[in-house]
């Protein structure tokens, strides 16, 4: 069993980098409006507590004193993170029917939801074993 | 952040920056303008809408076309060890300058008069200038032409295939080439306002932004003194005097209303005045094209002041002129709607069925709408409802749908 326990912080991981490309500026448009005003709408609510987008290439670094340091390829560009958006909701389910109203899933990028955890797993079994 | 940021600065980022880059350079200016746009997409929402969007977006474009440079720079010097700050500038070095004395007075307009080259075909000059200056999607071009967004794509790269191979120079002709490029400018031009008068995509029917820069640059090119021509002033007029009317053609709720239905008090009596005067204009020489037919047409419209005083004689006058001149289908459909008026319903459906090229129109929203209303004024309840489901199939705006949905609603059964 899971000893870890979610907080009332969620992530919405937007996932998918490609999604807007080949788009003309007419529909640029359409999606920027769309896209801001769900933005809005999450700020109006008084859920958003942040948000950043990330740049598309990194590094990823590995093994033992990170001797390996490679460009992160990190994965197909319909799963490669763009961005997140922290949301202070007080369910899993009040997160993903947030996520459900993101216009851009239309146009097929994709929205992982994960509730952020009291204490990261390691912690929380060395924590639940001792008490 | 307005609604149509995006469009209007598309033209106007891509004419600063091949004013920085030379204009052999258009193609990479398109690119990184294109790219900024999608930047926009990836930043804004999640870090806010920056204080000064345009800015924004100049210097991100400015800085993704300076960086796509440098690599080709760098590539160049190891091809051929050479590159100094000029070229890195000016593009390959042979970047031209426009002349500002050239009388062109607008990049937007310079650039098309680049754009539509005598070696490209008609077709391609226009989708080219569609594309490119005006940020139309192989979609909308589809639309504008009545074909398909995948002949539109193949049409965009077989230009610029083209463009290649034959060397063509995207320069600014001199003013000896301008009289061989301006029926290309003025048919891009008159496409940018259809689509606008009748939008094909989005949620709006009326895009009157479009309309308006469609006049503003057809306006300014008849102030020049070469291309002040009567079939220039006769395209401003036809603007004119179909602008004027924009007010009046939607309801409150974004329906549209059909003529007989709108508020003639909403017309721009100013505007129409001036469509007047360029019709005036356009009258000085024994030229006579098809903007002068149209916009004799939209004048017996703009100038009726009600629906039962249209004088629908010299209107379908002026579609016979203009089938004679251009048999295309969608002339033929218009002179329908005129000949039903002065003929009646069935004379309207009869000149139809004649048609040689109905089964391009079978795609087309208005051809069935108009068999629609046609077919129900002649008393054929079942055609009228067969059309009308077709053209409610074939639309895509909710409003259209509304409207064809109070048709279907009409017809008596």
């Amino acid at each position: 069993m899971n000893p870890q326990n979610p907080t009332d912080e969620y992530l919405l991981l937007i996932r998918g980098t490609h999604w807007n490309h080949g788009m003309s500026p007419a529909q640029l448009q359409r999606v920027m409006t769309d896209f801001y005003a769900w933005v809005d709408g999450l700020a109006k609510q008084g859920v958003h507590r942040g948000a950043q987008p990330l740049v598309e290439e990194g590094k990823l670094v590995s093994g033992p004193r990170g001797a390996t340091v490679t460009d992160g390829v990190f994965a197909e560009s319909k799963e490669a993170i763009a961005g997140y958006f922290l949301l202070g909701v007080p369910s899993l389910d009040d997160a993903v029917r947030l996520a459900q109203a993101c216009p851009i899933l239309e146009y097929g990028a994709q929205i992982e939801v994960r509730p952020i955890a009291d204490l990261c797993r390691p912690m929380a079994e060395v924590k639940a074993f001792g008490s | 952040m307005t609604e149509d940021l995006f469009r209007r600065e598309h033209a106007r980022l891509v004419s600063v920056l091949v004013a920085q880059l030379g204009l052999p350079r258009l193609q990479l200016a398109e690119d990184a303008v294109q790219e900024a746009f999608v930047r926009a997409l990836q930043t804004w929402p999640y870090r806010g809408i920056p204080d000064n969007p345009p800015a924004w977006l100049t210097q991100t474009a400015r800085n993704l076309a300076f960086d796509q440079l440098r690599r080709e720079q760098n590539w160049d010097r190891k091809q051929e060890g050479i590159g100094n700050a000029r070229d890195l500038w000016m593009g390959s070095g042979t970047g031209e300058v426009p002349d500002p004395t050239d009388g062109f007075g607008d990049e937007t307009l310079r650039l098309l008069f680049v754009c539509c080259h005598p070696l490209l075909s008609p077709e391609a000059q226009t989708a080219l200038a569609l594309r490119t200056l005006c940020g139309f999607s192989p979609a909308e071009i589809a639309a504008a032409f009545l074909t398909t967004e995948a002949a539109i794509a193949k049409r965009l790269v077989r230009a610029r295939q083209r463009i290649g191979d034959l060397g063509v120079p995207f320069t600014i002709p001199g003013p000896e080439d301008l009289p061989a490029r301006l029926e290309g400018v003025l048919r891009t031009l008159y496409l940018l306002f259809n689509e606008g008068y009748r939008a094909s995509s989005g949620d709006r029917l009326v895009r009157e932004e479009l309309c308006h820069e469609a006049l503003r640059l057809t306006l300014q090119l008849t102030a020049h003194p070469i291309l002040h021509q009567p079939r220039s002033c006769a395209l401003a007029a036809l603007m004119l005097l179909n602008a004027a009317r924009l007010p009046a053609r939607v309801d409150d709720a974004g329906n549209p209303l059909r003529l007989r239905e709108q508020d003639r008090t909403l017309w721009n009596v100013a505007m129409i005045q001036r469509g007047v005067e360029y019709l005036g204009l356009a009258m000085t020489g024994v030229e006579l094209s098809e903007f002068h037919l149209e916009a004799g047409i939209a004048a017996c419209h703009s100038t009726a002041s009600d629906d039962t005083s249209t004088d629908w004689i010299r209107i379908l006058a002026f579609y016979d002129q203009l089938t004679r001149m251009n048999p295309s289908p969608v002339i033929a459909l218009n002179r329908a709607v005129a000949l039903a008026r002065v003929q009646g319903a069935e004379a309207g459906l009869r000149s139809l069925d004649a048609l040689a090229l109905r089964t391009t129109l079978d795609g087309y929203l208005f051809y069935h709408a108009v068999r629609g209303t046609l077919s129900a004024e002649a008393g054929l309840g079942e055609d009228a409802l067969l059309h009308f489901r077709r053209a409610e199939s074939l639309a895509t705006l909710p409003a259209e749908r509304a409207f064809l949905a109070r048709r279907i609603a009409e017809i008596p059964r």
